[in-house]
């Protein structure tokens, strides 16, 4: 049992790392009032800049700062199209997705099927040797890649830029209300092009620690659809960060699961009154195919619950999402 | 020196802008496409006249074209029709699974004679597609919540019920493929008399048909294109929101739906696990090139099934990735959405001062 408990702690964490890092970046880029839908062509242009850099040069440190780069400056055309020519984000964002997945499959084919040796497991400097023994999740936390503590670590960061600083406020606040946020004197055009583009280096970053950490090769696709998921993991974390970490647990979990599901026995015994009844349900539930739907529906739920809750049947997402701003023209 | 950029809003929208937006887009895609394909080394024009004079000029490659054209013109249409009121349905991939899954289920268990069991077919998927747009439609329409990840969202729940399904209840008994069994004859669409084509193109014309004529001559659609120009002003003039948001959505919906059953009746001939054509984004760009008319629309569709045969023959023959087909249909949005700016508003362009030229409105920003 709590070798299973490891296994299943350990699979989420590996699982989160990435969730985290798009989530963070999507979140950014949604509180500044613009819609990116393009995290998951981000995340391959990420992981394909990254991968190659890494194998080229044989540093992957190199090609993480790469794929960061590589992320921020792609995310520069969604901010140009939704920013200064007040297109429609979610046509954009579909349009920056398909525009990553095409380049990286085509440029991409030759590299695929080659492998490098990328971030490797540490435990922590000073305590990490005893943090490792904690059981179950200590292996899970603390025998990590660099990539999975900076993870960790950029969700209080985030937080405290967006509410502690006077920039995150301002960007939050552009994406509230942004005539008034330009009546107080904050450039709105250049917060919201630092949103998108910050986002979109989290989303990069996230794209090359599958690359680098979690896979070490290239595929085609290989962000498997993680990217929609954290387009659903900002709004099942109502755009606040540290809702962001229990929501990529959550989904990290879910993945989990779909891997030990197999080797666990759901079904109630013969004698178990109603056995019939339940087990058919329970092996449906527990069908790993049906599970990779649960972050979809989990956050159906939250979107539905959130609402009707809600006393003015309004969510907790930026006022101004998906609003184009320009001055004087309305 | 200093460059000045004026932009005024513009009153009309030049006509021939309307109509050469699309060409000039598609062009500029191709044009710039035409670096990644040199990218590899391989001539443009030859890669070009493979795709598009090849595709066009053999028999082969029209009737390939025909049949890739078919489910393009429904999901086109799809989110054409909501499109008009200002509703995107993102998720006709979604919709699209679904009547594929109800048609394939009709198709494999249902024993009829095919003109009773075709209709059944398109009905059910039609139906299934509906029913799967129905929840963001009522959020939408009922609560106010943004269509846009609604309808994304229940894309990806589709795929796996439909990759369930293949693996499990609907498979294939005593194979061990993920898919279903072959459809029968009689499931299948029949191919035209003479010319060959594959029957659905039929249907898809009609549907062309009663949309266009819907959107333009019955006071359904003129409620429909009134709520999409300004859905403040059609619900003071008494119209509701509701009903036609209702309507628009369950109705693309529907027809995602039967784009489904007319790939797998008039293609594939069984649901496989590997199903997953992409069309409900591709629609995306087609409902968006011919925003103008229903017309348009298959006119686009028809061209993006040029670019999906063309796009496996290049890569058969020059072994050129079909991923290129990807990048042109994002080139073909981006040019697009650029476009709709030209549209919108006028730009002056001018080198050094200039008499200020008095109060008109401008876009400030990074340009």
């Amino acid at each position: 049992m709590a070798g299973l408990l490891t296994g299943l702690a350990n699979a989420t964490v590996n699982a989160s790392t990435v969730l985290i890092l798009a989530g963070l970046g999507e979140l950014i880029s949604e509180r500044a009032g613009v819609l990116n839908l393009g995290v998951e062509g981000i995340m391959l242009v990420g992981a394909l800049s990254g991968f190659v850099t890494a194998f080229v040069t044989g540093s992957y440190w190199l090609g993480f700062g790469v794929a960061i780069l590589a992320g921020g400056l792609i995310s520069l055309l969604h901010a140009f199209l939704c920013i200064s020519l007040n297109s429609d984000q979610a046509v954009s964002g579909i349009m920056l997705t398909l525009l990553g997945t095409g380049l990286t499959t085509y440029f991409g084919n030759s590299w695929s099927g080659k492998s490098i040796s990328g971030f490797p497991e540490r435990t922590l400097p000073l305590i990490g040797d005893y943090l490792v023994e904690i059981p179950v999740i200590g292996s899970a936390l603390f025998q990590s890649t660099v990539t999975d503590y900076a993870a960790l670590a950029l969700v209080p960061i985030v937080w405290c830029f967006l509410y502690r600083t006077n920039v995150g406020l301002e960007l939050v606040s552009v994406g509230e209300d942004p005539e008034t946020a330009d009546t107080m004197g904050v450039d709105v055009f250049k917060m919201r092009y630092l949103a998108v583009v910050l986002g979109g280096m989290f989303a990069g970053a996230a794209g090359a620690h599958l690359s680098l950490a979690f896979n070490e090769i290239w595929s085609a696709s290989m962000t498997a659809g993680r990217g929609w998921i954290a387009v659903a993991l900002v709004i099942f974390a109502r755009w606040r960060p540290e809702r962001i970490l229990l929501g990529a647990y959550l989904f990290g979990l879910f993945n989990a699961l779909q891997l030990y599901s197999q080797g666990i026995d759901l079904t109630l015994g013969a004698g178990v009154p109603l056995a019939g009844l339940v087990n058919p349900v329970l092996s449906f539930v527990s069908n790993p195919t049906i599970m990779s739907t649960y972050p979809y529906i989990v956050t159906l739920l939250v979107l539905v619950v959130t609402v009707l809750r809600a006393e003015n049947r309004e969510l907790a997402q930026p006022s101004a999402l998906v609003q184009s701003y320009s001055r004087e023209l309305d | 020196m200093k460059l000045d950029v004026e932009l005024t809003p513009r009153e009309q929208v030049p006509r021939w802008m309307g109509y050469g937006t699309p060409v000039f887009t598609i062009l500029a895609a191709l044009a710039v496409s035409a670096v990644a394909l040199l990218a590899l080394g391989v001539s443009p024009l030859a890669a070009y006249r493979l795709m598009f004079v090849q595709t066009l000029t053999t028999s082969f490659g029209m009737t390939e074209t025909i049949a890739k054209a078919v489910p393009l013109i429904f999901v086109g249409l799809a989110v054409y029709l909501p499109l008009k009121a200002q509703l995107w349905n993102i998720g006709a991939e979604g919709q699209l699974f679904l009547g594929a899954i109800a048609g394939s289920w009709i198709g494999v268990n249902v024993s009829l004679p095919g003109y009773a069991l075709l209709p059944l077919m398109f009905l059910a998927g039609g139906v299934a597609g509906a029913v799967w747009i129905a929840v963001p439609a009522w959020l939408r329409a009922k609560l106010g919540i943004n269509e846009i990840i609604t309808t994304l969202l229940f894309v990806f729940i589709a795929a796996e019920i439909k990759n369930y399904l293949v693996r499990g209840p609907m498979q294939a008994p005593g194979a061990n493929f993920p898919q279903t069994a072959q459809l029968p004859v009689a499931a299948r669409l029949p191919e035209l008399p003479v010319i060959g084509f594959p029957a659905g193109i039929v249907l898809a014309i009609a549907f062309v048909a009663v949309i266009h004529v819907v959107l333009n001559y019955t006071r359904l659609g003129f409620e429909i294109t009134f709520i999409g120009a300004n859905d403040e002003a059609a619900e003071h003039a008494g119209m509701s929101k509701l009903k036609i948001y209702t309507v628009v959505l369950l109705s693309g919906g529907a027809i995602a739906g039967i784009a489904g059953v007319s790939e797998i009746a008039g293609v594939q001939g069984r649901l496989r696990a590997q199903f997953a054509p992409g069309y409900g984004f591709t629609a995306i760009p087609i409902a968006l090139l011919g925003r103008n008319g229903a017309v348009q629309v298959m006119l686009a569709a028809c061209f993006f099934a040029v670019l999906f045969v063309g796009g496996s023959s290049i890569q058969t023959l020059l072994s050129v990735p079909a991923a290129i087909v990807d990048i042109i249909q994002a080139l073909v949005i981006l040019f697009l959405i650029t476009a709709e700016f030209f549209k919108q508003y006028r730009i002056d362009l001018s080198l050094g001062e200039r008499p200020d030229p008095g109060a008109t409105g401008s876009v400030e920003g990074d340009l």
